[in-house]
């Protein structure tokens, strides 16, 4: 029975009950309060005992009754099915307490008796009422803290999605196609009654369950859950998992075709892929600005990493190398340059590293790793020291249009930075080569091709060669240099262009062990001629096929030239490796899957040791090799690779004749491939007994208890018996699981009745179930988990720690949607389609919005313990920018939500503001004044209206001239039939006729001065919020926790409620109404903490 | 299994009394809310005379296959408040609990469907075209409000509201592999936990373990085919594509997507039993293809001309559902003779007048109802919906000496 008589006798008629109950505050922390109610006895001394009552009853009621009501409700007529002839005494009387509610109610409302019957006297009238209420306030007290008949509940549509997003931690909502709920109890879906079970909806349970379980992903050592159900997508998440970890760490770079290090000139299509570079900038930039706060020891390297976002191990090998007592030795003298540079200077210091990093390492692009002759790494070492180098300078043709008489090149021989002894070369047999025609060796050119007049002469003067300028003749068309020299060529653009300049440098036969120099080959002349500078290494590969195979070879540009045994060629390649340790061109390969999957049997390639070796910690390694270890496990590549191996191999098998070389290149990949398909198929096997004990652990979490008795062998069981019907693993895993979302302890919160003829306290399992539907709508998190798995949660302090946390949980957002709104009768507002689209076009682009600023005011009202009373007025709201232009509030740019305080002035600031509330409880196309009016009496003040008469007149159609619709409104209601529920409600509605039919203030003043049925005359916004506030604050908080109980419980509230309810409202005068303590005085009940037992009767 | 199955399995046609080899009669209940307009639901005269108020016109063409019925009312329906608890009882004449408990009666649809479920491949479509709300008004449910069909008195039929799904649930009935499997384990499970609880949550439980009982069976029978006797459906397979995922925007597309699915449920014999609710009582929905922009609970307290537009525009659902029916051949008679179809509402106007309650039968009912008349029970002593009801049972083979709040016949139909 849903009825509201209790703030009529409590206000008026009750005698203070707290005297007669134990009352026991525990002082828990510094806000906690718990009360723990016990039940009074009843004794016969109290001076409305049934001692008192059975008397007065035979004395003074029965009289009344037979005089005014028994005409209609005898046990003959019953009218209304009302039967009240058969209260002979009080022993009768209390075997029927509701339907002494049903009679206060009708005394309160006025509806009985009827109008045109007997009336009453004024004190006829209040005697009976006040025995009624005095009778039922010792019934409630006599069966105060019955936890009530809670009907069986299956979880409804917002608390399966919200359990299912918590077990899956994936948003995966099937509940869209479900039947949209119903409410029972105080007016919530949550109440056993109003969910149906039929075979349709099982079927629906049984697909989600099914579609869920499809998202299931399969690890090594258990399962997880992804939005997507494709092997596909799965991979590609743990891709992006994996090159998430790896920016944390280094900026990933497209190496492109090459062009930025090393690089290949046979395949245009070959690209070397993503690579993760070091973010030497910034380290460089932190290693300046803080240099002198790290040498004085005023900061430590940890703090200047965490303060600047980089990695710690890293800054830290950089800092000792460059600052050390003994500096390492670097190509180009990196400390003396980082020990001159200033704090702006990283940028030229890093671009000094890269210019290194060009020649000391060469890229291999990832395909077919494994093959014969294939590169084994994708980043290798290169040192560009050599004993002679072929030089071949393309000469290119003149672009159209252009006219180039003159090509100048420089032959470069510098002198390594080591000074310039022994430092003697040949640039042999220098020549223009062009293929199909002779090659013009540039001794000749000056002989073949006359100057213009006063112009130089072209080529080189023929002296210069054949001889060495130290060493004496050589090779009649060679050149002879000694280190630094540049030898400049004017070539005449007929001849040369389109062809290339070749030569060979080499040191002379007779230069020492000690030489050492370097030599280029530049179109132009040289910027600079001494010292020694970063060379730059090119792959060159001839045609496609080759670009997998040994065959490609490298060139570089400013090789050094240095005898084998020279000891300045050991320390020279000492640096270089010096400056591989510390800077790797790229420190792992972001790219991760092949850059030829035309040509490929590798799905991934991992390349990230020098990022190990260089950053990551112990457990940073072990995620990484665990992400590793699923992508190959989730992928399954190493079935796949195979797969594609023999795909590869059957294509070729046709044309072997010309396809041979490729055929026998990728031919013995077979074997190890075929193993380690085997290997992973075992591998496979073996992992499943993991995966049916992971799906343990799940069904617990699912079932939000331990497993009992035969359910961990069913479990199994089902699994095994699915195998026996030959489904896969994977399908019998699967469905297994799709098993446990269809289960009786899953879709019900099932609770053990006691066989007890008593109420009992549930298991700690059970309350952890209760408190987590109550204020999350979802089930039990790992903390509530231990904590009932320890047996404590029902100590009363844990219970009240716990209840304190979760409010303070994102997750109380939930309780704002499903409690507040549902009572509010806002609940999915964000569909609402009740609005005109011809008078209101904008609403649908706002209904989202207006109900996101009701649910987050209730949710920072609940996280933050406010006050219940903010819920009538407040000062602030939340708004985006399209809310806050809606309501005419100034100063809110952005889609972004944000917390506006001040809004009070601008007729904002509470649910009666609101635009969710306001359109919600108006027609479609205007307001109206009746039923906001009656939303307010009823919903937020918890009155009930007697039923309308049998033929309710009709509105106009069009508001008649010269009335507004106020004015037609009113007229309509002075019917007198009408006129009795009227005068209570439209009153209120028309106090908030200045905002519209979708929430906008209204631009004109409209009258909203407007007299309460009570006789308080109120006007617009501020007069009913200060009269709410005043006047009936009581009502407001006792319907609130009227409407949280029932919602708590689960149940509609019930007589025996009373006790509570009045607890609460005695906690919540003392304590500023903040929500906290309605809610610790719920959880802390024995409705909340207790369950009747089976043989307790129903009532 | 101690659990309460249905107890037995009638062969529709001999229980029926109709021969196997013909078609059987189908029942569909139409139902919208917030009655009619107050002046133009009503018709006189019989057969291809009768004369039609305005709200009617649509069904002009079967007049003579029109039983027109006037003054029934449901006592139940007048006890409780305005709106949810003049319609959830609406089909049971049961009474309903209200103070936040849900009670109702198992309505007469589902009776039927209980009775004969099995000898199709659905016992029964229960279809709305607008979702229902959450909330208690006037200390009722709304619940009340937007279900008609109940399985049991606690358990109101899950409507279907995606015309795509409905569709499914007629046509798709491939089973997985494992599927019984899985739903043995469950009942198994379930079975179990019934010692434990209280005996009215035994209830509770009960209608899910039946629930995937019924499913399981239904899992069984699709693997039996070609096992039917006697009369086949004139359609094997539907013969309109599945309709597209998701609710159509446009309403008149929704309802029309429902009706043709009612339509195809009967011609393909997937099942014989369909219930249209076409809005709840106390309804949102708005028309902008009438352009009448307005909710229809609104327009219903305003009784003009939108009204009549929307009023019209319901009962051309059930005149196209009527039509498609006629031109389906089942040997000498068409489906529409084969059918019953039951237009109504849970208050007469706007203005929650329940002490009677428009209705109207179209169809020949298998040969067992005699169109063209206008019946009127209103200063008759028996004039209760629960009357109708018995005797429309009567033509499916269920003969109850009681049903709701009835224990007399209308003899006249």
């Amino acid at each position: 029975m849903k009825s509201n008589v209790f703030h009529h006798w409590r206000r008026d008629c009750l005698p203070p009950v707290h005297n007669r109950r134990t009352s026991r505050v525990a002082q828990l922390g510094c806000t906690l309060i718990c009360i723990l109610l016990t039940a009074p006895a009843l004794t016969a001394d109290e001076p409305d005992s049934l001692a008192a009552l059975g008397p007065a009853y035979q004395r003074d009621i029965r009289p009344l009754l037979e005089q005014f009501c028994l005409d209609c409700h005898s046990t003959k007529q019953q009218e209304g099915d009302f039967d009240l002839q058969q209260f002979s005494g009080l022993e009768q009387v209390q075997r029927d307490p509701q339907a002494w509610q049903k009679v206060d109610q009708m005394l309160a409302s006025g509806e009985m008796p009827p109008e045109e019957s007997l009336q009453p006297s004024a004190a006829q009238r209040q005697t009976l009422r006040a025995w009624v209420q005095s009778y039922l306030a010792v019934a409630a007290r006599q069966n105060a803290g019955d936890p009530g008949h809670v009907v069986l509940r299956r979880l409804d549509n917002a608390e399966y999605k919200y359990t299912l997003r918590d077990l899956t931690e994936v948003d995966l909502d099937p509940t869209r196609e479900f039947p949209s709920a119903g409410s029972s109890g105080e007016g919530f879906t949550n109440t056993g009654d109003a969910l149906a079970m039929s075979p349709a909806l099982l079927q629906k349970y049984l697909l989600a369950g099914k579609q869920v379980a499809e998202h299931a992903v399969l690890l090594p050592d258990g399962f997880r859950f992804s939005l997507r159900a494709t092997r596909r997508d799965w991979t590609d998440e743990i891709l992006n998992r994996l090159r998430t970890f790896y920016e944390q760490f280094v900026e990933s770079q497209d190496l492109g075709s090459g062009l930025a290090v090393g690089y290949i000139n046979g395949h245009v299509d070959t690209r070397l892929g993503e690579a993760g570079r070091l973010p030497l900038e910034k380290y460089f930039a932190a290693t300046l600005a803080e240099r002198k706060a790290l040498a004085d020891g005023s900061r430590n390297i940890a703090e200047v990493a965490r303060q600047r976002g980089l990695n710690a191990r890293y800054l830290a090998a950089l800092w000792s190398s460059l600052s050390g007592s003994t500096p390492s030795e670097f190509p180009g003298n990196l400390p003396a340059r980082w020990r001159a540079a200033g704090a702006q200077d990283a940028t030229a210091l890093a671009a000094h590293v890269a210019r290194w990093q060009r020649g000391l390492w060469k890229f291999n692009p990832i395909g077919l790793q494994g093959r014969q002759g294939s590169a084994s790494r994708w980043m290798e070492p290169v040192d560009p020291v050599l004993t002679e180098e072929e030089f071949r300078l393309a000469i290119p043709e003149p672009a159209e249009g252009e006219t180039t008489t003159e090509i100048i090149v420089s032959l470069v021989a510098t002198d390594a930075g080591d000074g310039n002894r022994h430092d003697d070369i040949v640039w042999q047999r220098p020549r223009l080569v062009k293929k199909g025609e002779d090659d013009l060796l540039l001794y000749d050119v000056r002989g073949r091709s006359a100057a213009a007049p006063g112009e130089p002469p072209w080529g080189l003067d023929r002296a210069c060669f054949g001889k060495h300028p130290r060493c004496g003749r050589i090779d009649a068309a060679s050149l002879g240099a000694r280190a630094p020299s540049v030898i400049t060529v004017r070539l005449p653009a007929n001849l040369a262009a389109g062809r290339e300049l070749v030569t060979t440098a080499a040191l002379h036969p007779r230069a020492g062990k000690r030489a050492s120099v370097q030599v280029d080959v530049i179109a132009g002349t040289p910027a600079k001629t001494c010292g020694l500078l970063p060379s730059e290494v090119t792959v060159n590969c001839s045609q496609v096929t080759q670009v997998f195979s040994a065959q490609s070879k490298l060139s570089f540009a400013r090789p050094i030239l240095i005898h084998k045994n020279s000891p300045f060629r050991a320390r020279l390649l000492t640096t270089f490796a010096n400056h591989r340790r510390l800077f790797p061109a790229a420190l792992c390969y972001t790219q991760l899957t092949p850059v030829d999957e035309l040509h490929t049997t590798t799905l991934f390639y991992r390349e990230d040791d020098h990022l190990a070796r260089l950053m990551l910690d112990k457990q940073q390694q072990a995620h990484l090799d665990q992400l590793w270890k699923e992508l190959r496990y989730v992928s399954q590549a190493d079935l796949m690779r195979l797969v594609a191996l023999q795909d590869m191999l059957h294509s070729m098998g046709p044309n072997r004749d010309q396809e041979d070389s490729q055929y026998d290149g990728i031919e013995p990949l077979l074997e190890p491939l075929t193993a380690g398909a085997a290997t992973f198929g075992e591998h496979l096997v073996d992992t499943e007994a993991a995966h049916l004990e992971a799906l343990i652990d799940f069904a617990e979490r699912a079932y939000r208890r331990p497993l009992i008795g035969l359910e961990n062998d069913e479990l199994r069981g089902l699994y095994h018996r699915l195998r026996g019907e030959e489904l896969s693993h994977d399908a019998a895993f699967r469905l297994t699981l799709a098993r446990i979302f269809v289960a009786t302890p899953f879709l019900f919160r099932l609770e053990k009745a006691p066989p007890v003829p008593t109420a009992a306290a549930v298991s700690d399992w059970e309350l952890a179930s209760r408190l987590s539907y109550f204020l999350w709508s979802s089930q039990p998190d790992e903390p509530l988990r231990r904590l009932a798995a320890a047996g404590q949660l029902r100590q009363p302090g844990i219970l009240a720690d716990q209840a304190a946390r979760m409010l303070r949980d994102p997750r109380v957002r939930r309780l704002a949607t499903e409690f507040t709104c549902q009572w509010l009768d806002i609940y999915d507002f964000a569909d609402n389609d009740e609005k005109s689209e011809q008078m209101f076009p904008q609403f649908a682009d706002l209904r989202a919005d207006m109900y996101e600023e009701s649910i987050r005011f209730f949710a920072d009202l609940f996280a933050n313990d406010g006050s219940i009373l903010d819920l009538l007025a407040a000062d602030h709201t939340f708004l985006n920018e399209a809310l806050a232009k809606h309501y005419g509030i100034g100063g809110v740019q952005g889609p972004a939500w944000r917390r506006v305080t001040g809004v009070g002035a601008q007729g904002r600031g509470g649910v009666l503001t609101m635009a969710s509330v306001l359109a919600k409880q108006s027609g479609a196309a205007r307001t109206s004044p009746i039923l906001r009016g009656n939303w307010i009496y009823e919903t937020l003040l918890g009155e009930h209206l007697p039923k309308p008469p049998a033929n309710v007149p009709l509105l106009p159609d069009t508001v008649p001239a010269g009335l507004t619709a106020r004015q037609l409104i009113e007229q309509h209601s002075s019917v007198p039939q009408c006129a009795k529920c009227h005068r209570r409600i439209d009153p209120y509605g028309f106090a908030l006729e200045q905002y519209d039919t979708i929430g906008r203030l209204r631009k004109e003043n409209l009258d909203t001065r407007t007299r309460l049925a009570d006789g308080n005359t109120i006007e617009g916004l501020p007069g009913l919020q200060q009269y709410l506030l005043q006047q009936r604050k009581d009502d407001f908080l006792r319907q609130f926790c009227r409407k949280l109980l029932g919602y708590s419980l689960g149940r509609a509230v019930q007589l025996s409620d009373e006790p509570l309810l009045q607890e609460i409202e005695q906690q919540l005068a003392g304590q500023g109404a903040r929500f906290s303590v309605a809610v610790q005085t719920i959880v802390q009940s024995q409705q909340f903490r207790e369950i009747r037992g089976r043989q307790m009767a129903s009532n | 299994m101690a659990l309460p199955w249905m107890e037995s399995l009638p062969v529709w046609g001999n229980a029926s009394g109709q021969p196997q080899d013909q078609a059987p009669t189908r029942l569909a209940v139409l139902f919208s809310g917030n009655g009619f307009h107050s002046t133009e639901w009503w018709a006189k005269g019989a057969g291809a005379q009768m004369e039609l108020g305005k709200v009617l016109t649509p069904l002009s063409d079967y007049r003579e296959r029109m039983l027109f019925i006037r003054g029934l009312y449901n006592e139940e329906a007048l006890k409780g408040n305005i709106h949810s608890s003049q319609t959830g009882n609406l089909l049971s004449g049961a009474p309903l609990a209200s103070g936040g408990r849900i009670h109702s009666g198992t309505s007469f649809d589902q009776l039927i469907a209980q009775r004969y479920g099995h000898s199709t491949k659905v016992p029964s479509l229960v279809l709305g075209c607008e979702k229902s709300i959450p909330g208690i008004h006037k200390n009722y449910s709304l619940l009340y409000s937007s279900h008609i069909s109940w399985s049991s008195p606690n358990c109101p039929t899950p409507l279907e509201l995606y015309p795509a799904l409905a569709f499914d649930r007629l046509f798709n009935d491939q089973a997985d592999r494992g599927d019984q499997s899985v739903l043995d384990a469950v009942l198994v499970e379930g079975k179990r936990f019934r010692q434990d609880i209280s005996l009215s949550d035994r209830r509770k439980l009960d209608e899910y373990l039946n629930s995937v009982r019924e499913v399981e069976q239904r899992i069984e029978r699709a693997g039996q085919s070609g096992q039917l006797q006697g009369w086949r459906p004139t359609l094997q397979e539907p013969n309109v594509p599945r309709p597209e995922d998701g609710i159509p925007q446009d309403l008149s597309e929704h309802m029309r997507l429902m009706c043709d699915i009612l339509v195809l449920a009967f011609q393909t014999d997937s099942t014989r039993v369909c219930t249209l609710k076409l809005n709840n009582d106390i309804s949102y929905l708005r028309f902008p293809h009438l352009g009448v922009d307005i909710g229809h609970h609104d327009l219903s307290h305003r009784n003009n001309d939108d009204w009549l537009k929307v009023n019209q525009f319901f009962v051309e659902q059930l005149g196209y559902i009527a039509g498609k029916l006629d031109a389906i051949q089942e040997g000498e008679r068409t489906a529409l003779d084969n059918s019953l179809l039951m237009h109504c509402s849970s208050m007469m106007t706007g203005s929650h007048d329940a002490t009677q309650l428009p209705v109207v039968l179209l169809g020949g009912g298998g040969g067992q109802l005699q169109g063209g008349r206008v019946l009127d029970y209103l200063e008759q002593p028996n004039r209760k919906m629960c009357s109708l009801y018995l005797s429309l049972l009567d033509k499916y083979g269920i003969h109850l000496s009681e049903f709701g709040d009835s224990t007399e016949r209308l003899a006249e139909v």
